[in-house]
């Protein structure tokens, strides 16, 4: 427990020190409150383009506030994930190609805390920029649209971060084998976009799969409600996230470092 | 005491031998220096005594673990270009070395402060690595190695890519190291293992072609050479000789003669009982030996 | 719409916070870039990158320009 706190500081350090704490969570503030602002500021924006023919009449719904927190969401859907798999492709491939992987595992360090540690680390990041970034578009919401109730908010924020914990993982476990962060990047990206054309299009059958948490999240945003299948793909979830882990622990505990 | 017995260990890469079965011990507080030239597989074997990479049959055996267990804990290991965290300090690695070796964190920092003043980057303590230079980089890569006062140290050529005072500095700190620990380290240079070290293990594609302390090497392979100079031509007096000295070869070159022997003691005295003797006009009396980079030029020959 | 029937006191209360977090974001590139021994390509490039890609330019440079091999 002590070496494994002390191999999550050094993590914390090392993000403090090349700015991850800062850039990481502005950038999911970035992602998420855009969608209010412009989804407010749209009739204005179209208007101040101007110059349209008499007559032409542009008919532009104001978006529930409910609709565009879902938007929010989504967008991290699409940014957010990028930024998740970029900010942590090099988790571990990245000090196995410099070297320095070599360095720490000669020392007595168990190869569970080493890879644990790191993937806490970055968990720890990733549910902080997202809480942080999901918070401040919540407000605008409230601000420029309606309240949402805090609740509903907590629960999506709850339900959705379970996707993108479960992305992070992904990633975390094509580190655990290739020695090149952008070859993780890539094939993270790639098995990350398979499950959610997969889980899009047979929606009807794979109702537990970890992409569907952002309808399930949504759903609950608009309704208040969430149908009994969100427990399904909650736990296969926490349950995908397990075996990621443990099979990241168990092939990189096989691999020669040098 | 011995500390580690390697058995038998080979290495194989895609069907390739590259380590073709070791057999040797290391015992505590020597130094032994593996020689070879590049790509005889100096760095395999010592990445496989320090775990980072598996045997493909064979045992390492540490005293007081058996084959197969985590020995981790005992060794120290400086690969042969040393990659740190940039972005951390040199105090600051060293003190996370110590932890994950098990020191507590107070232990950390006093032993962290006394490997920067032993191995000399005190005042470079709060620098990021980063910006240290490749001989300071060098020598925290031997204090991290030593943090946890490991049983068994493993340098990676350890000085090749140093300047001749960074060479002196670092030969000198391990001739201290041994004091305290067994010292393993690689080189293709004779000279620096000649230095420091009390056995050679001596490696050629991937076999041990040569083992023992220096003396024993030496004994074993060196020709002892006697040289005479006169003041006149030598060739006549080169008869004197042939009776007292047990000459294996031996050659004449206008005034100098060189003798070979084998008992170096024997020729010696016999060769000045002579002179004296006779007093004959000699000039110069040197007795040499082959050096031992010839003599390992005759190994790998062989 | 002419500018001056843009209610500016509605908007930048709710506009400037975020311009104020994109320019911290480019602050604190531009001040590690600057500090920073080595980036992956030149570092002119990098700043003409940061300064004008907006949001993403920084990000890139987070994620691609900031690997220290």
């Amino acid at each position: 427990m002590n070496q494994w706190l002390t191999l999550l500081n050094k993590e914390i350090l090392e993000m403090t020190r090349n700015f991850k704490w800062i850039w990481v969570p502005i950038v999911f503030i970035l992602i998420a409150v855009m969608e209010p602002i412009t989804a407010y500021y749209m009739p204005q924006i179209i208007d101040s383009l101007g110059n349209l023919p008499d007559g032409a009449v542009i008919e532009l719904p104001m978006p529930s506030a409910e609709e565009v927190l879902v938007a929010s969401l989504s967008q991290y859907n699409t940014l957010g994930l990028l930024v998740i798999i970029l900010s942590s492709m090099g988790i571990i491939a990245g000090e196995r190609k410099t070297g320095v992987a070599g360095l720490i595992l000669v020392k007595p360090v168990s190869y569970t805390a080493f890879v644990t540690a790191k993937w806490a680390g970055d968990m720890l990041l990733l549910w902080i920029s997202y809480f942080i970034g999901y918070f401040v578009s919540w407000y605008y919401v409230g601000i420029l649209f309606d309240t949402i109730p805090f609740i509903d908010f907590i629960q999506s924020f709850f339900i959705y971060g379970l996707w993108l914990s479960f992305v992070l993982t992904i990633t975390v476990f094509f580190n655990s084998f290739l020695k090149s962060p952008g070859a993780a990047g890539f094939l993270s990206f790639a098995a990350v976009i398979i499950l959610i054309v997969i889980s899009g299009t047979f929606s009807k059958w794979v109702e537990w799969s970890p992409a569907q948490l952002l309808s399930y999240a949504s759903t609950f945003i608009m309704s208040g409600s969430n149908s009994s299948d969100v427990w399904s793909a909650i736990i296969l979830s926490v349950f995908g996230i397990i075996m990621l882990l443990g099979g990241s622990i168990v092939i990189f505990r096989r691999r020669e470092l040098a | 005491m011995s500390v580690v017995h390697v058995k038998n260990l080979k290495k194989d890469y895609q069907k390739h031998e590259v380590i073709k079965g070791l057999d040797f011990e290391l015992m505590d507080k020597k130094c032994i220096a593996l020689l070879g030239a590049n790509g005889a597989g100096k760095t395999t074997t010592l990445q496989m005594l320090s775990g980072l990479i598996r045997p493909t049959s064979g045992e390492i055996t540490f005293s007081g673990s058996r084959n197969g267990d985590d020995f981790r804990h005992l060794i120290g290991f400086l690969p042969q270009h040393p990659v740190f965290y940039d972005w951390m300090t040199g105090r600051e690695f060293l003190e996370y070395a110590g932890k994950l070796s098990g020191l507590s964190k107070k232990d950390s920092k006093i032993r962290a402060q006394e490997l920067l003043k032993l191995v000399g980057i005190e005042e470079a303590k709060n620098r990021r690595i980063g910006k240290y230079s490749g001989g300071m980089k060098q020598r925290l890569g031997i204090a991290q190695a030593i943090i946890h006062r490991p049983k068994l140290v493993i340098l990676d050529e350890p000085v090749s890519a140093l300047d001749p005072f960074g060479r002196r500095e670092v030969l000198e700190l391990m001739g201290s190291l041994k004091k305290e620990t067994a010292i393993l380290f690689s080189t293709h240079i004779l000279n620096d293992a000649e230095e420091v070290c009390d056995e050679i293990l001596f490696l050629h594609n991937g076999r041990l072609v040569e083992s023992g302390t220096m003396e024993q090497l030496r004994d074993k392979h060196q020709q002892a050479k006697i040289d005479l100079e006169f003041k006149e031509d030598a060739a006549q007096y080169a008869g004197l000789f042939t009776d007292v000295v047990k000459v294996q070869s031996q050659t004449i070159k206008s005034n100098k003669i060189s003798f070979f022997v084998e008992d170096i003691e024997l020729a010696k005295i016999g060769l000045l009982k002579v002179i004296a003797e006779r007093n004959l006009p000699l000039v110069k009396f040197e007795i040499s030996r082959t050096s031992l980079e010839e003599v390992f030029m005759r190994v790998v020959e062989k | 719409m002419e500018l001056s029937q843009v209610n500016w006191e509605f908007i930048i209360p709710i506009v400037a916070p975020i311009i104020l977090i994109q320019l911290i974001l480019l602050a604190i590139a531009i001040i590690d870039l600057v500090r920073i021994e080595k980036v992956n390509g030149p570092k002119w490039v990098w700043i003409i990158v940061i300064l004008f890609v907006n949001i993403v330019g920084p990000i890139l440079y987070f994620v691609i320009g900031r690997r220290n091999n």
